[in-house]
């Protein structure tokens, strides 16, 4: 420490207030803990500024156009155009975020919980530097928990320009609907706000380095989503590796290399979302000798422990799913270690979830997955065309699946593709976590006529009874 | 293969409360399911 600088005692520091840093501040607070967070940005992090939160507020907007375009089958004639006044959407969309925000502040603040906004930077192995707009000065800490986030990759060949060659966090601010829009990267994010952006008007193009939209989802939850973006008339191309681009005055220029042969994409505007990578290059890790992974994610136990013990580590920068209810679950585990508790990290069924069109979620083991871990699967599908309150929707393209162990008919894991599949997938976690078996939910009540029927339904499958489904 | 220990969030939570390890333990609910009372008597016999 330099001479005649003050170090403030702080007990538990908090860096970063996203879903995992805030909700492990609470946490630790409402566990008796003195609790100082510190962000440099807004409260709620990526999620709730520039992430979930706006992404789908433009999802639910862009639906809604959809759904009066649609809605002429329904003898709902609407005359004229639909205008969609995207200033106003943004406005909209900014005032969700900003209760939101407002109310993790407040929050914060009936905790009890001490809030600064400032960068930090570790000093030594319990010191931080905070700058602020006014000073910098250093706390020292007993307890530490990194939660500094993510943030988007750039492509070298593709910078960010800020104007026409844009990362998630500028696509969803735009002031001016692009008349063709271009999406590298066919990952969820791309994929959701290039179909958002679809339905609010735009020409879209997704270019997907793999052969298929979504790697790493199950391909037959895929194949439904696939078919609605070409009913949509979204171009998808798939195995495209893009080598570069320029922005000019009116446009900007993509070249990729497509299955052996360059082709050129002009676009008002580019999307670029090819990943995210740790916000661990900033804060001073080497020099209290915090382990990174391969990938430059912070290693953690269980306890989501560093490899320094006392300080923890949440969240996207823990690496794992990048998920905001992942982080938050993170957060509560290491606030209640860190309080003594023996918490750690027990999760049977995480949650998946995609806000296509159609909705993708799915939790626990696939088939293949059931199999490779040594169990005889069964796996009984049900689909949404023979589920009332879908067509009521007028949205039955999908269905719901579960898989589950043949001898103890355990349920392992579910997939579903459909309308409002994100809600539908909590009754699943809650099966898989609780033990339960097909039995179990087939002999649970569901409301009659309600989605979730279908999962129950999915679920007699299992047994061979389901009532509406004729057995193969 | 090492089958789940079939047993609620809440019941895995005590297990590790009690310092006892839920896969050693041989649950006596329906379909062997490991219930509190599994753990806690688990959690007596570390004790003797
Ligand atoms: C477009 C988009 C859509 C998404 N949609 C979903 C979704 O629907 N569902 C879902 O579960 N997830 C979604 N995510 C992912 C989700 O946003 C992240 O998983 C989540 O925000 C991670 O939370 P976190 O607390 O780990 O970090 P972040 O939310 O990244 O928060 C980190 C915070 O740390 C602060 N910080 C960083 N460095 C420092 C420092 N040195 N000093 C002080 N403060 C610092 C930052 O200012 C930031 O506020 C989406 C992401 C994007 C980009």
């Amino acid at each position: 420490m330099v001479v005649g600088d003050f170090a403030n005692e702080v007990d538990v520091l908090v860096v970063g207030g996203g879903p995992g840093g805030y909700v492990a501040a609470i946490r630790a607070a409402q566990l008796g803990r003195k609790v100082t967070l510190v962000d440099k940005g807004e409260l709620g992090g990526v999620c709730l500024n520039r992430g979930c939160i706006p992404s789908k507020a433009l999802i639910t907007a862009a639906e809604r156009v959809q759904q009066i375009k649609e809605a002429d089958r329904m003898g709902i004639r609407v005359n004229g155009d639909i205008a969609v006044d995207l200033p106003e959407l943004m406005n909209w969309k900014d005032g969700v975020v900003k209760k939101l925000t407002g109310g993790v502040g407040t929050l914060l603040k009936g905790n009890k919980v001490d809030v600064i906004k400032g960068e930090a930077y570790f000093s030594g192995p319990d010191t931080v530097r905070i700058a602020t707009e006014k000073d910098s000065q250093t706390y020292q800490f007993k307890d530490c928990i990194i939660a500094t986030g993510s943030r988007p990759v750039e492509l070298p060949s593709l910078p960010f320009d800020g104007k026409r060659i844009l990362s998630s966090t500028e696509i969803l601010s735009l002031q001016e609907l692009p008349k063709r829009l271009l999406v590298v990267g066919g990952g969820y994010i791309g994929l959701e706000l290039g179909t958002a952006y679809r339905k609010l008007g735009s020409e879209v193009t997704i270019l997907e380095g793999t052969d298929s939209l979504l790697p790493g989802v199950d391909p037959s939850l895929v194949r439904m989503v696939t078919r609605k973006l070409k009913k949509l008339g979204v171009t998808v191309v798939t195995g495209a590796m893009v080598q570069g681009g320029e922005s000019s005055e009116d446009e900007v220029r993509v070249t990729a290399q497509v299955k052996g042969e360059e082709k050129t994409y002009a676009a008002d505007v580019v999307l670029v979302a090819v990943g995210r990578k740790p916000n661990t290059d900033e804060l001073g890790l080497e020099q209290v000798g915090i382990q990174l992974d391969e990938r430059g994610f912070i290693k953690v136990d269980k306890q989501l422990r560093t490899s320094v013990p006392h300080i923890y580590a949440i969240g996207d920068v823990a690496g794992g799913a990048l998920l905001a209810h992942k982080a938050s679950y993170e957060g509560k585990v290491a606030a209640e270690v860190i309080a003594g508790m023996p918490s750690e990290v027990d999760v049977r069924a995480m949650p998946f979830v995609i806000f296509s069109d159609p909705e993708i979620a799915y939790t626990g083991l696939t088939e293949q997955e059931a199999k490779e871990k040594g169990y005889d699967p069964v796996v009984s599908r049900f689909a949404f065309q023979a589920n009332g309150r879908a067509l009521t929707m007028d949205s039955a393209d999908g269905f719901a699946q579960v898989v589950a162990d043949k001898e103890s008919k355990q349920i392992l894991g579910v997939q579903i593709v459909g309308p409002e599949a994100s809600t539908l997938i909590s009754e699943a976690v809650l099966a898989i976590e609780m033990g339960a078996n097909a039995e179990d939910v087939s002999l649970s009540v569901h409301a009659h006529p309600t989605l979730p029927e279908a999962v129950m339904e999915a679920a007699e499958g299992v047994l061979g009874q389901a009532i509406h489904m004729v057995k193969k | 293969r090492r089958r789940r220990v079939p047993a609620a969030p809440s019941t895995r939570r005590l297990a590790r409360e009690l310092g006892v390890d839920i896969t050693q333990i041989k649950g006596t609910g329906s379909q062997g399911r490991v219930t509190d009372e599994d753990v806690r008597r688990a959690a007596a016999a570390l004790q003797e």
